[in-house]
């Protein structure tokens, strides 16, 4: 294969028409460029810690130290459910009684977590489902 | 001079004016586009491959140094996202032995092509060349790689895209040949 034929072959394909994409090609691609440009753009806008955390934070706080009240105080169910639940069943007493005697082997701080967790996932989901509310 | 325009729109992009990046889309849309239409063989499917792989490159703009050409370092990501969508779907990506290189492809005369087939003829014979050898062979000579860029692109190693790039251009002229004969005897 000479070089001759080599230069010519390429001022025939240099001649050759490619395939072509669409009219719209170009403003498509900018377009796309531009949507996840503003998408990032607004993701760095955004505060890491926004309402919703503080929110959740000062709940936490409260719900620590309200179970910190209560565990020094202690909690007399055994006593009030009488008092709560005068026309209930034997049995919902009995039933009641033995959740709380079974809840009381647990290390209270470890309840109380538990429970505050719950709710904190439970008011986390409120948000979430508001973020426009709480944005 | 290709060069210095592209680095030009590059800097412009990367400081913040993103229009510019138009001017790069303009520019290679159509051998980009070209190189996924011979890969995935479907118009829609080109059109959706060649703007991921300007969104690609523009993501990935920040990365781009300078040190080589724009156009290889475009290429290479188009190269790079063909061969994943034909791996992605299971296609075959075509290589140098699936059509038999004839003994006279050395012989070829392109001046033996009428001046007013030559166009159609080379368009027809790539279209039959497989993926890879047309690549080579576009960015050889209708895009003026050398072969050290179209090694970074392919990332084959000099000497092998040398060989392929011969390979490929014995085919082309078996395949012109092929198509000049059956153009005889349609005239005969």
């Amino acid at each position: 294969m000479n070089e001759l034929e080599d230069i010519k072959l390429k001022a025939f394909l240099q001649n050759m028409e490619l395939e072509k994409p669409g009219s719209g090609f170009t403003v498509q691609v900018m377009n796309k460029i531009f949507e996840e440009d503003s998408a990032l753009e607004q993701i760095k806008s955004e505060r890491i810690l926004g309402k919703g955390f503080w929110i959740i934070s000062i709940l936490f706080v409260m719900l620590l130290a309200a179970i910190f009240v209560v565990s020094n105080t202690g909690m007399q169910a055994d006593s009030q459910i009488g008092q709560l639940l005068p026309e209930a069943g034997q049995g919902l007493t009995q039933s009641y009684d033995s959740f709380f005697s079974k809840l009381g082997t647990l290390p209270l701080s470890i309840a109380g977590i538990t429970i505050a967790v719950s709710v904190l996932i439970f008011i986390d989901k409120i948000i979430a489902s508001n973020s426009k509310i709480f944005a | 001079m290709e060069q210095k325009d592209d680095i030009y729109y590059i800097e412009k992009v990367k400081a913040g004016q993103t229009n510019y990046y138009s001017y790069i889309v303009e520019r290679y849309q159509d051998i980009v586009f070209s190189i996924a239409m011979k890969v995935l063989k479907n118009r829609e499917d080109a059109e959706e491959m060649a703007q991921e792989t300007f969104i690609k490159a523009y993501k990935s703009l920040h990365t781009f140094k300078g040190t080589a050409k724009f156009s290889t370092w475009l290429y290479r990501i188009t190269y790079n996202n063909c061969i994943s969508e034909v791996r992605k779907r299971k296609m075959h990506f075509a290589s140098t032995d699936d059509v038999q290189i004839a003994d006279e492809a050395d012989e070829m005369n392109l001046d033996g092509i009428p001046e007013e087939n030559r166009a159609q003829a080379i368009k027809a014979a790539m279209d039959k060349l497989p993926e890879d050898e047309y690549t080579l062979i576009l960015l050889y000579y209708f895009e003026e790689q050398s072969i050290e860029e179209i090694s970074k692109v392919t990332k084959l190693s000099e000497s092998n895209t040398k060989v392929k790039l011969y390979r490929a251009r014995k085919k082309l002229y078996t395949i012109l040949n092929e198509l000049m004969k059956d153009e005889l005897y349609t005239i005969l």
